[in-house]
């Protein structure tokens, strides 16, 4: 008896053959995921923190890639939204089957996004959001291993170098807080007062603003009542602006030294000449002091022309470049994409890589995934529109 | 004393801002007994049109501010004539109870998201026609800009009243407004006052979108919160009344102020609310408003 082949079999074969050829292709390049807000308010962190990584990819690949195979980056957009965070995180763990990803510019996003990296054994490097509690959600011993890490300035260490300024560098003796009434605002808040309290001092006055209202009459007359030197904030660009544009309203005029929101276009555009002088912790300014950053600020510009050559978010566009670079030196240490290897070797970075923001030497260890240290990020002040050092 | 004058006038200022949007609830209801519920977007659009043609984001700017105003009228009038014609007309066809309040607030979403892909979500400042450095009035501090949106608010009753009382399209407006049916008979054009009625609800709508765009920020949300709270407004003072909205307008915006000051910033919104919910409570037609006796 002979087999009756049937009229499927040839073109099912030849499928499943260029499908098989299509996969070991595939293989040969390291897919990396994106994950961040390209649209909406918080887009222009988004869209700087993408280009940065991009730029450090494109570079990396030029040079021959990593283990001799290309980086492919998978871009997906979180649109700033909890739920969709979650989603991207699925997608790019179980369709794409990244070996790590980076991004994230919103803490709720974040939060929300990592336990699903945790789960599927993949290193995740939060390089924009900065909510002390991201990298603290999956800390051994309760597990085995933590997967997060982070490459930006968390919100203790902002909250410390805020009050340092206000406290210890210009004498500050009373300050209020100004915080918007979301989660950024109010965790923001309560690390200042922790921070605070470490110099035995207690705020003043705490006043709280909702997005989108238009008149802080009310917050700014008690923060004057109550004798405050100095404003510290803890909110987003337009509300800020707001602040600005209405303590010059009331003629009070005392220093805004708040969190790096400060830094936002939509803060320094709104707000105008009531803007300048803000102080902001800062990773990266826009300034080519060296020839590294003069090298990466020239790079960004060419390839992604912003409009005044002004890069939307040049702490993002900073910190997605070397999170990019970080990334690259782990997985070639670790010799292989392997979740647990790559983790390993990002614990243990035995090369030290050199970004813009700093210098990792040993960025990481098995306690400690934050890369960013007090002491690396510097003040940034508003001046004529743009960022500059605060000295 | 300094402080309390200061809370006063910033509230005056704040409720003003509340009144000029709120008028345009006023005039669809007088005809039609709905009301546009995208009367928030009706404010963004015409505010982000005013931007477009008096600021840089289009690559402007083509006009200066005053000369932009007749522009952002005629658009304003426009906008709610086809809000009118797709959203309210068919639901009157056919004596759909309910059908507008979702077709305008679905035409809201839409005149949002279009807003969003145009010009993008993020808030842009307005270019003040107005010295921005304030004034000093017995120790208290006004912004020019805020002195001119009441007199905007005034105005703007002042034009409304007129319109209703001097002109023969105002008394044709007035007539559709207090009996349909018997004005219809008499020979007025029913439908076409009201849709004129809508022209000129997000007219006034636009118009007020460019007097607080200066001091509000510009952009795609600026109207969620501001449509709410000139709603509440419209409810307090009464629909029917001009000065029931400008009365309104300051009680909710003193009551904010006073309240963010003397007892918590975060509870500031919560007295005017209450508010709302006693007069309807009290007396629903509002503070000045007329009752209205429904026979059946």
């Amino acid at each position: 008896m002979h087999m009756i082949k049937p009229r499927w079999i040839k073109p099912v074969v030849s499928a499943s053959l260029l499908a098989l050829a299509l996969s070991a292709q595939a293989a040969d390049t390291i897919k990396i995921g994106v994950s961040g807000p390209y649209s909406g308010g918080s887009s222009p962190m988004g869209v700087s923190m993408r280009d940065g990584v991009k730029l450090a990819a494109d570079e990396i690949n030029k040079a021959g890639g990593i283990l001799g195979r290309k980086i492919q980056l998978i871009e997906r957009d979180d649109e700033a939204k909890n739920e969709r965070g979650v989603q991207v995180a699925q997608e790019l763990i179980n369709r794409e089957h990244v070996v790590a990803t980076m991004g994230f510019i919103n803490t709720g996003v974040a939060l929300a996004a990592t336990r699903f990296y945790q789960e599927a054994k993949i290193p995740v490097i939060d390089n924009v959001a900065t909510g002390s509690l991201v990298t603290k959600q999956f800390l051994p011993p309760k597990y085995p291993k933590n997967y997060v890490f982070r490459i930006a300035a968390n919100d203790t260490i902002q909250s410390h170098m805020i009050v340092e300024e206000a406290v210890v560098k210009r004498k500050f003796t009373k300050v209020a807080i100004l915080a918007d009434s979301t989660n950024y605002g109010q965790l923001g808040r309560q690390d200042l007062e922790k921070a605070l309290d470490e110099r035995g001092m207690k705020p003043v006055d705490e006043e709280k603003f909702n997005i989108k209202d238009t008149d802080m009459t009310s917050q700014l007359l008690k923060a004057k009542a109550a004798g405050a030197q100095a404003i510290l904030t803890y909110a987003i660009g337009p509300e800020l602006a707001q602040v600005a544009n209405g303590m010059d309203k009331l003629g009070w005029k005392v220093p805004m030294i708040g969190s790096w929101t400060l830094s936002m276009a939509n803060f320094i555009d709104n707000a105008g000449k009531n803007g300048e002088g803000a102080l902001m912790p800062q990773t990266f300014i826009q300034d080519p002091d060296t020839p590294k950053r003069k090298a990466f600020i020239d790079a960004y510009i060419k390839a992604y022309h912003p409009s005044h050559n002004r890069i939307p978010s040049p702490v993002s566009a900073a910190q997605g470049y070397d999170s990019m670079y970080v990334l690259a030196a782990a997985i070639k240490q670790a010799g292989s994409t392997d979740g647990d290897k790559i983790l390993a070797a990002l614990e243990n970075l035995n090369t030290k890589v050199e970004g813009v923001v700093t210098t990792y030497d040993h960025p990481f260890s098995s306690t400690d995934h934050e890369a960013i240290k007090i002491g690396t990020p510097v003040m940034g002040v508003v001046k004529n529109g743009h960022v500059v050092h605060a000295n | 004393m300094e402080i309390l004058l200061q809370l006063i006038l910033s509230g005056i200022a704040l409720g003003m801002i509340y009144a000029v949007i709120a008028f345009g609830y006023q005039s669809t209801f007088a005809t039609s007994g709905t009301l546009n519920f995208g009367q928030g977007e009706a404010l963004m659009l015409g505010a982000m049109f005013g931007l477009s043609l008096a600021g840089d984001v289009m690559g402007g700017p083509y006009l200066n501010y005053w000369l932009m105003i007749p522009a952002v009228l005629i658009f304003g009038a426009l906008q709610g004539a086809v809000v009118e014609a797709v959203g309210v007309r068919p639901a009157i066809k056919t004596k759909s109870e309910f059908g507008w309040i979702m077709s305008t607030i679905a035409l809201g979403i839409i005149f949002r998201n279009v807003a969003e892909n145009i010009w993008g979500k993020d808030d842009m400042p307005f270019p003040s026609p107005l010295p921005t450095s304030p004034l000093h009035i017995f120790g208290a501090n006004v912004l020019p800009m805020e002195l001119m949106v009441v007199v905007g608010a005034f105005l703007m009753m002042i034009l409304v009243e007129l319109f209703n009382r001097k002109t023969i399209y105002g008394k044709a407006v007035v007539a559709t407004a207090s009996d349909r049916d018997a004005a219809g008979l008499m020979g007025i054009n029913t439908r076409m006052v009201i849709t004129f009625s809508y022209a000129l609800s997000s007219m006034s709508a636009a118009f007020a979108g460019v007097l607080i765009a200066p001091i509000t920020l510009t952009g795609a949300s600026m109207g969620a919160v501001l449509g709410l709270k000139a709603f509440a407004v419209a409810i307090i003072g009464g629909l029917n009344s001009g000065m029931g909205i400008i009365v309104g307008g300051v009680l909710l915006g003193i009551a904010e102020t006073t309240t963010g000051f003397y007892i918590s910033t975060g509870y500031k919104d919560v007295p005017g609310l209450v508010l709302l919910l006693f007069v309807l409570a009290i007396k629903p037609s509002g503070i000045f408003g007329k009752t209205a006796i429904k026979k059946v």
